[in-house]
C-alpha cells in the first residue's frame, strides 16, 4: 500500500473555513463582554439596545386574546393601564387621572387624561376605553385571562370624551386590581379594529415601547416610544424610556439562557435555574432580581367529589404525609421557601396565620387514617380498607417543569411512609386537559397568579366547578361551601379596606381548615441581570418585569 | 420504445407522489383529532384558564370543531385540493406563511449536516481504506462510533464544550452562520459514520475487482484508483440512502432546534402537535412529504449520474432517468 494519497484541497477547506470562523467569532464575543463595568452609580444613561433573554413565547402579542404569562411580559413594555397598583397593593392613577364608585359598587366612573396618544397616533379616550373592554369580553377575541377576569362587566357610557361611565352586573371589589394588571391594557382601538389575527402580530399601545417586528420562533424587536409622557408614578422616572430599544429573544433552555447572561451575550434573562443561583450569587458580572407573584400558589389540588380524598381526613392525612420542606430543600437547594397556605405571600390580605397548620406530621397522618378505616396493610406496606389499597392518580403533564416533577416524587416517597400508593400518571399537556375536564384525578397540580385575594372565589368557589360537568373547572377541589361563597361575595360588594381584610381572613381559615391543597411554594419572579443593566423593575401588580427605568453603561 | 417507457414511469412516479401526499394528509389529521382533549380548552390555555363559556363556544364555532368528524375531514381535504392549507389554531398566522417564515432556517440545517455528512464519511473512507490493518480498523471504529452517537447528546456535548467552557460559538440564535456550526455537526456527525460504514463497505468490494487490480498494473497511484476507479462504485449505495436521510435529519431538526434554540419547522411542529393545532401540524407534514419526495427525485438523478453502468446506458437512451 502506498502513502502517496493527498486529499484534494476543498478537503482541507472546510476545517479550516471552521476554524476561521470560530476564530473571528471568539474575538467578537471577546471584544463585547470584556468592558470593566465602571458607570455603576452614576445617572441613567440614555440608548443602547438591551437583550432580554426570556422561556417561552406568546402566541399573540395582544394580551386580551388568550391570555398566558409571557403574553403579559410583552405587553407591560409597550401597554399603559388604567390604574397603577404599588408594591402595598393600594391603587394609583395612570391613564385615569380619578374614577367615583356609586351604586354600591356597581357603576365606576373613570376620569381619563387628556394628553395620551397611542403610537399609531389615536388619541386616548373614553371611546378607547369603551372598546377595550368590550374587546376583552368579546367571545370572538378568545380570552382565556382578561375576559374572565371581568365577566361582571356588562357596558360603557361615555359620558364626555375623557369620562368613561363602566357598568358591572354585581358588585366587585376587585376590579381596580384586576385593571392594574397588563393582561388588562389599553390598546389603540384603530389597531383593535382590525381583524384579531393581525392585531396578535402587530398590536398597538401607548407605553414606553412601540412593537418594531416579531420574528417568529427567534425573537421580538421593540423600539422606544419618543413621545412617551405619561408614565405610572410607581416608575422611577418620567418622559421617554432610556434604552433605544430591546431585543425580545427566546431561548427556551434555561443553562442556555443562563451561559449566555454569564457570557455578558445578553443583559437580562428570566426564570434563572435554580441550580444557576449559587453560581450566579459567585459572579460579580450577575445579579439576582426576584419577587413572589401574588395568587394562589404552585400546589396540588385534591379532588373532593370521589374516594379517597371525599374524606377530609384522609385529605388532612395525606397534606401531613408530605414532606414539602424537605423536598423544597432538597430541589430547590433552600432558593424557594416554602408557601403553608392558600394565598402567596404577596397576595393583598394575605394572612400568616396558615402557614404551619399543614406541616410535616406523619403521625397525626397515621392516627387519622385509622380512625377514616384505612387499618389494614398490605405486603408491600400500603393501607387498605375493603381490601382496597389506598391509592392516589396524579395526572402528570409532560409540561411540568422536571424540578417539579421531582418535587412530586419526593411527596410519592413520603407518603408512601404511611400507606399511600401514590400513582404519577406521565401524559401529554392535551390528555391532561382531558382527563382535568373530566374530574379524573386525585390530585392536580397547578397554581393561579393574580393580585388579588379574589383568586380564593376562581379556585374554591362553587360558581368554577362548571356544576361539576365535564369541561373546564377552575375549581379543581369540586369544593362546594355555600358559607365559604357568601364570605367571598361579601368581600367583593365591601368598599371598606378593614371589613374585606376581615373577610379574606376568614375565607382564608374556611380553605385551610378544609384541607384542599398541598400547597408548596409561590410562583416567583426570577432574573438574572448583567452588570452593565441598571434600573430594571419588577411591577408590583403580577411581578412581571419592567424595562421603562432601564438603562445601561455604554 | 424507450418514450413509451419514460412516460410510464413519469404517470406512475406523479401517481405515487400524490399517493403519499393524500396518504400523509390523512394520517396526521386522524392522529391529531383523535388525540385526547379538546383544542378549544387547549386554545384558550388549558385547564387553568378562566374563559367565559362564550369564548369557548366562540371557538368551537370558529373552528368547525362541533361538526361532526367527517364532515371536518372533509372541509380539509377540499381546501387543500385548492391549495389552502389554512390558519393555524395556536400562532392566529396562515400555516402557509408559517412555513415561509421558518423553512429556510430548518432546510439550511438539513442540507449543511447532509452536505457535512458526506464530508466526513468521505475523509474517514479515504484516508483509511486499505490504509494497513491499524489505520483501517480505526476508521472502521470511529465509523460505528460516530454512527452511534444519539444528536441530541452529541449536541449538548458541543454545546458544553464549545459555548459553555470555550465561548467558541453562540449557544442560541439562528442569525448568523457561526450559529449553525454546531447544530449542524450534532446531525452530521451520526449521519457521516453511517454514510462511511456502508460506503466502507462498497469500496472494500470494488477495490477486490479484477478492473482495479488492472488499473493498478498500469501504474495508477491508489489515490488514483480510489477517485477515478472505485468511488463511483462506493458511492451508489450512500447516495441511494441519502433521499432517506434527508428525511431523517428533517425529523430530527426539532430536537436539534431546540436545544439550540433556533428557529424552524421542527420546533414548530413539536409546538403544533402539543397544541394540538392540526391545519399548522398537518402542514408542516405535507411540506416534509413534499421535500422528501423532490430529495428522492434529485436523488435518483444523481444516482443515474454516477453509476457507470447507468452511464452507458443512458447514453442510449437519454431521458430514461425520468
Amino acid at each position: 500500500m502506498t502513502r502517496s494519497h493527498n486529499p484534494k484541497p476543498v478537503l482541507i477547506l472546510i476545517p479550516v473555513v471552521a476554524c476561521l470562523a470560530v476564530l473571528f467569532y471568539r474575538y467578537d464575543t471577546d471584544s463585547k463582554t470584556r468592558h470593566p463595568n465602571t458607570h455603576q452609580g452614576s445617572a441613567p444613561h440614555k440608548g443602547g439596545t438591551l437583550v432580554f433573554a426570556t422561556e417561552r413565547e406568546p402566541l399573540c402579542l395582544d394580551p386580551h386574546v388568550y391570555g398566558d404569562m409571557p403574553q403579559v411580559y410583552i405587553a407591560e413594555q409597550y401597554l399603559d393601564r388604567l390604574v397603577s397598583m404599588d408594591e402595598q397593593g393600594t391603587i394609583h392613577p395612570w391613564l385615569a387621572t380619578s374614577w367615583e364608585i356609586a351604586d354600591g359598587g356597581l357603576t365606576y366612573v373613570f376620569h381619563l387624561r387628556h394628553d395620551v396618544t397611542f403610537t399609531d397616533g389615536t388619541k386616548f379616550d373614553a371611546a378607547a376605553v369603551k372598546r377595550n373592554l368590550d374587546h376583552m369580553v368579546d367571545p370572538a377575541t378568545q380570552s382565556g385571562t382578561a375576559g374572565g377576569y371581568i365577566r361582571q362587566y356588562t357596558r360603557t357610557d361615555i359620558l364626555d370624551p375623557y369620562t368613561a361611565m363602566v357598568h358591572l352586573s354585581s358588585p366587585y371589589s376587585a376590579f381596580l386590581n384586576v385593571l392594574a394588571q397588563g393582561f388588562l391594557g389599553i390598546e389603540s382601538p384603530a389597531a383593535l379594529a382590525r381583524p384579531r389575527d393581525v392585531n396578535c402580530q402587530s398590536p398597538v399601545g401607548s407605553g414606553p415601547f412601540i412593537i418594531a417586528h416579531w420574528d417568529h420562533q427567534s425573537e421580538v424587536i421593540l423600539r422606544r416610544n419618543p413621545a412617551y409622557a405619561w408614565g405610572p408614578s410607581t416608575a422611577q422616572h418620567q418622559g421617554p424610556a432610556w434604552l433605544d430599544g430591546i431585543v425580545w429573544r427566546f431561548i427556551a433552555e434555561p443553562s442556555v439562557r443562563f451561559a449566555m447572561l454569564q457570557a455578558g451575550e445578553v443583559g437580562v434573562i428570566d426564570s434563572v435555574p435554580p441550580e444557576g443561583e449559587t453560581p450566579a450569587k459567585a459572579n460579580p458580572d450577575v445579579s439576582l432580581l426576584m419577587a413572589d407573584r401574588p395568587g394562589n400558589p404552585t400546589n396540588g389540588t385534591l379532588n373532593t367529589l370521589r374516594p379517597p380524598f371525599n374524606d377530609i381526613r384522609v385529605r388532612e392525612a395525606f397534606i401531613r404525609s408530605a414532606d414539602i420542606d424537605g423536598a423544597l430543600g432538597s430541589i430547590f437547594f433552600h432558593h424557594y421557601a416554602r408557601a403553608g397556605g392558600p394565598l402567596s405571600l404577596s397576595t393583598p390580605d394575605y394572612s400568616p396565620n396558615f402557614e404551619h397548620t399543614k406541616d410535616y406530621d406523619p403521625k397525626r397522618a397515621n392516627e387519622l387514617l385509622e380512625k377514616a378505616g384505612w387499618k389494614d396493610r398490605d405486603s408491600e406496606g400500603y393501607r387498605l380498607r375493603d381490601g382496597k389499597r389506598l391509592t392516589v392518580h396524579i395526572p402528570i403533564s409532560t409540561v411540568l417543569a422536571p424540578a417539579d416533577r421531582t418535587l412530586w416524587e419526593q411527596v410519592q416517597a413520603t407518603a408512601r411512609q404511611t400507606g399511600f400508593d401514590v400513582r404519577l400518571e406521565p401524559l401529554s399537556e392535551t390528555a391532561n386537559i382531558a382527563r382535568s375536564d373530566a374530574w379524573d384525578y386525585d390530585v392536580r397540580i397547578g397554581y393561579w397568579n393574580t393580585n388579588t385575594p379574589d383568586v380564593l372565589r376562581i379556585v374554591f368557589g362553587s360558581a368554577f366547578t362548571n356544576h361539576f360537568q365535564h369541561g373546564i373547572h377552575q375549581n379543581a377541589s369540586g369544593y362546594s361551601s355555600p358559607i365559604f361563597d357568601g364570605v367571598v361575595e361579601q368581600a367583593l360588594a365591601t368598599q371598606d379596606p378593614q371589613q374585606r381584610k376581615a373577610l379574606y381572613q376568614q375565607a382564608q381559615e374556611i380553605i385551610a381548615k378544609a384541607h384542599l391543597q398541598i400547597t408548596t411554594y409561590s410562583q416567583t419572579t426570577r432574573l438574572g441581570v448583567f452588570s452593565n443593566v441598571h434600573g430594571v423593575r419588577i411591577e408590583p401588580s403580577l411581578r412581571v418585569i419592567n424595562f421603562y427605568d432601564a438603562w445601561m453603561t455604554p | 420504445m424507450t418514450k413509451r417507457l419514460a412516460s410510464q414511469r413519469l404517470i406512475s412516479r406523479i401517481g405515487l407522489s400524490l399517493g403519499m401526499l393524500f396518504a400523509s394528509a390523512t394520517l396526521t389529521f386522524l392522529a391529531v383529532r383523535m388525540m385526547p382533549g379538546d383544542p378549544a380548552t387547549i386554545i384558550l390555555g388549558g385547564a387553568m384558564a378562566n374563559p367565559t363559556p362564550g369564548a369557548v363556544a366562540a371557538i368551537t364555532k370558529e373552528y368547525g370543531l362541533d361538526r361532526p368528524l367527517i364532515v371536518q375531514y372533509g372541509f380539509y381535504i377540499w381546501r387543500l385540493l385548492h391549495g389552502d392549507l389554512g390558519i393555524s389554531f395556536s400562532q392566529h398566522l396562515h400555516v402557509a406563511e408559517v412555513l415561509r417564515q421558518q423553512m429556510l432556517p430548518t432546510l439550511a440545517l438539513a442540507s449543511l449536516s447532509l452536505f457535512l455528512a458526506w464530508a466526513l464519511a468521505l475523509v474517514s473512507v479515504f484516508c483509511t481504506v486499505r490504509r494497513g490493518r491499524v489505520l483501517s480498523s480505526l476508521g472502521a471504529s470511529l465509523d460505528i462510533s460516530a454512527a452511534a452517537l444519539p444528536p441530541f447528546w452529541l449536541g449538548i456535548v458541543l454545546l458544553w464544550i464549545f459555548a459553555f467552557r470555550l465561548h467558541l460559538l453562540p449557544p442560541a440564535g439562528s442569525s448568523s452562520l457561526a450559529s449553525l456550526i454546531m447544530p449542524a455537526l450534532s446531525l452530521a456527525i451520526p449521519l457521516g459514520g453511517f454514510l462511511a460504514q456502508v460506503t466502507r463497505e462498497s469500496m472494500e468490494i470494488a477495490l477486490d475487482q479484477p478492473f482495479i487490480l488492472s488499473a493498478r498494473m498500469r501504474g495508477l497511484s491508489m489515490g488514483q484508483v480510489l477517485r477515478r476507479h472505485a468511488l463511483r462504485h462506493a458511492l451508489l449505495p450512500g447516495i441511494a440512502l441519502s433521499a432517506w436521510a434527508l428525511g431523517a435529519l428533517l425529523g430530527e431538526t426539532a430536537v436539534i432546534e431546540a436545544i439550540f434554540s433556533r428557529k424552524g419547522l421542527g420546533r414548530t411542529l413539536v409546538y403544533a402537535v402539543s397544541a394540538q393545532d392540526m391545519p399548522l401540524t398537518t402542514g408542516i407534514v405535507l411540506f416534509v412529504t413534499v421535500a422528501y419526495i423532490l430529495a428522492s427525485l434529485v436523488i435518483e438523478i444523481i444516482h443515474e449520474l454516477v453509476d457507470p453502468r447507468l452511464a452507458t446506458s443512458r447514453r442510449r437512451s437519454a431521458s430514461l432517468w425520468l
